[in-house]
């Protein structure tokens, strides 16, 4: 395939998926933001020269730890919550005015709230397609930004806050098991001894 | 076997879940602001909401955290609030910009048009304003700041986040060395 084949499937490809669905987009864009963000904060351990090797050995995993608490946290409880909303559109049990006259009408109030019941798949759903579309989006972002409100100020940071302050806990004990093992002192024979010069 | 197994119980708790969810009708107010966020907030707008509601909850979540010291406690509340405020002002800035850069360069083709302009424009498009095309530019402009953002994390939010920790860290201290009364 050609370069240009594959950018302009590339882009036929995000129009279908993205364009009816902007809550889907903020979901993975949100999640592949975590993943470059945990990905940076690793790469700059790495390339930190100021930083020893025996404690990038300990910060590295850290770090990783960190970033998969955002990265799971964000998608499940994100998505989660999208899903159901949009579920809850598609079956009928949130609507606005114009859904719910549709589903009167078409004889379909007993099949509110159903999870198999969709009413894209309804027979004169072209009669509020553009309507339920534009409600649904509507519905699918504010339950998304719900979602991610959710997950980033106020799960992940009580859970990274326990996860830190365990660590903290660990990193103190073993400085001071450290502090309480005496230094040998180096005696003036065995300095000469060691056939260093002063 | 396990997958249907599994797909039944989630089925069977999602149901539980709807039956117990009262039906909500909404008004045509609130039917407007439905589809109006739809329209209007893309993943810049989502990112200030983010910042917004991140200043009012996180400090005060590392403030309540009995785990660690105060002096710990207080550079953790200044590093939270510097982060989220450079976080906020980059990534906002980064999402609209790349946003308003593809929107300028994914228009309906016509005749006599530089191409440039319709260079990100699928070619499934006819109408350019539709929801779906708006959103369409929303998403792939969104995938680009995040290109762009692996290099202003660097550049911008590092040094910023870092600037504003000592800043807010050396006014606590005052305030803490004066006893509030500034």
């Amino acid at each position: 395939m050609s370069l240009e084949k594959a950018f302009s499937s590339l882009k036929s490809n995000l129009y279908k998926n993205y364009g009816e669905n902007p809550g889907k987009m903020l979901v993975h864009t949100g999640t592949a933001g975590w993943i470059l963000s945990s990905a940076a904060q690793i790469m700059a351990i790495i390339t930190n020269d100021k930083i020893a090797p025996e404690q990038k050995t300990f910060l590295i995993p850290q770090e990783i730890g960190d970033g998969l608490i955002n990265i799971l946290s964000f998608y499940i409880l994100t998505s989660s919550v999208k899903n159901l909303c949009s579920k809850a559109v598609l079956n009928g049990k949130i609507a606005n005015k114009t859904i719910k006259g549709y589903l009167e009408k078409n004889k379909l109030t007993d099949k509110i709230g159903k999870v198999d019941f969709n009413i894209k798949k309804t027979q004169n759903y072209g009669e509020i397609k553009e309507d339920f579309t534009s409600f649904k989006n509507g519905v699918d972002v504010l339950a998304s930004t719900a979602g991610s409100i959710l997950s980033c100020n106020i799960v992940t940071p009580i859970l990274r806050n326990e996860y830190a302050a365990e660590r903290q806990k660990k990193m103190n004990d073993c400085l001071a098991k450290r502090k309480q093992t005496p230094y040998h002192r180096v005696t003036m024979n065995e300095f000469r001894n060691s056939g260093m010069r002063v | 076997m396990a997958i249907s197994a599994i797909k039944n119980t989630a089925n069977r708790v999602q149901q539980a879940f709807y039956n117990s969810m009262p039906n909500f009708v909404t008004g045509d107010k609130a039917d407007k602001l439905y589809k109006t966020a739809g329209r209007e907030i893309s993943s810049a707008e989502n990112r200030l909401i983010l910042g917004a509601t991140a200043l009012m909850s996180q400090p005060f979540i590392d403030y309540s955290n009995s785990k660690i010291d105060e002096d710990t406690r207080r550079v953790a509340v200044c590093r939270t609030i510097a982060k989220i405020i450079a976080g906020t002002v980059t990534g906002y800035a980064v999402r609209k910009l790349s946003i308003k850069g593809i929107q300028a360069c994914s228009h309906i083709p016509e005749k006599g048009m530089p191409k440039w302009k319709s260079f990100f424009t699928p070619k499934d498009v006819t109408k350019a304003n539709s929801d779906e095309f708006k959103q369409y530019q929303n998403a792939l402009g969104t995938f680009i700041s995040l290109g762009v953002m692996l290099f202003t994390n660097f550049l911008i939010d590092a040094p910023l986040t870092k600037f504003l920790t000592n800043n807010l860290n050396k006014r606590a201290l005052a305030n803490k060395d004066t006893g509030g009364a500034k």
